[in-house]
């Protein structure tokens, strides 16, 4: 990646970024053009905290109607 | 020492073991110990219309069938998430595709040059969305999310994001390379993150 980085390509490398397994030069370009560039700053914040929101509102409880009636289906088949 | 009731300490695969010689102690331990997690899984893959239920029973009857074969290399929670999320697949190919309207049109925008369209306060807001929304309906919403992602981009970011194994570890469930995982995750983030701006009011 040359010290060129444009937002798009910063994007689409921002996973492999995250993950840690960009080659030291890229890693390189990215980091340059990110500290220089508020929205990209703006756009990983809010990349990175989607994981977390979605982890959260998608914690389903199990009811209890359905853990009893688990345990009834196992032991009847046991 | 015959029935050893199972401590809460006790580990996975040791439970697993005494398990498999027959103790039904030992079996429903796990079961507790697993099930809601097994539950929340096949809710985030599938849904939860009732065949989330069905993917929690059929789980723990392979599991209970297979423990015999089970081998304390592997660790039990992988093998559980195997037959876990085998069987919410499976489950899935058999209903009909409901045609969702795809998170595509939530992808990042960029002008001429390559550079963000929308501005910072804007392309952060996302990251508010736990925040603005109502919590149910943010739960409302999320769940309608997921059910509008591709289907291989789902089971990436579920596994990956809201389940938190490894990269490699979903490679191994999904059969993929780890660079495919990450692509198919990073595809889902973006059109998710792109939703949740959405739902905020803002598009970008």
């Amino acid at each position: 990646m040359t010290a060129n980085v444009a937002c798009r390509d910063g994007v689409d490398v921002l996973m492999d970024y995250l993950e840690g397994v960009l080659s030291a030069a890229d890693r390189g370009g990215v980091e340059v053009h990110v500290s220089g560039c508020p929205r990209c700053a703006a756009f990983i914040e809010s990349y990175r905290e989607t994981p977390r929101i979605l982890r959260a509102a998608t914690d389903a409880e199990l009811p209890a109607d359905l853990a009893s009636s688990l345990h009834r289906f196992l032991a009847s088949r046991r | 020492m015959g029935m050893a009731s199972p401590a809460t300490d006790e580990d996975d695969e040791a439970l697993a073991a005494r398990a498999a010689a027959g103790e039904g102690l030992a079996f429903e331990a796990l079961v507790n110990r697993y099930q809601a997690r097994v539950y929340r899984l096949a809710c985030r893959m599938i849904g939860n219309d009732g065949d989330a239920n069905d993917v929690l029973q059929e789980t723990f009857l392979a599991v209970h069938r297979g423990l015999a074969g089970f081998r304390a290399e592997s660790r039990f929670s992988t093998w559980l998430y195997r037959i876990a999320t085998n069987a919410a697949l499976m489950h899935r190919r058999t209903r009909a595709r409901r045609p969702a309207e795809s998170l595509e049109a939530f992808l990042p925008r960029f002008d001429d040059d390559g550079r963000h369209a929308g501005e910072p306060a804007d392309l952060r807001a996302a990251s508010r969305a736990d925040e603005i929304l109502d919590r149910k309906d943010l739960a409302d919403k999320a769940r309608a999310g997921l059910e509008r992602l591709p289907e291989i981009y789902r089971d990436a970011f579920v596994l990956r994001d809201l389940e938190e194994l490894t990269t490699a570890e979903v490679g191994e469930l999904l059969g993929i390379d780890a660079a495919a995982v990450r692509q198919r995750v990073h595809r889902a983030r973006l059109m998710l993150r792109g939703y949740l701006s959405d739902l905020v009011g803002v598009k970008a």
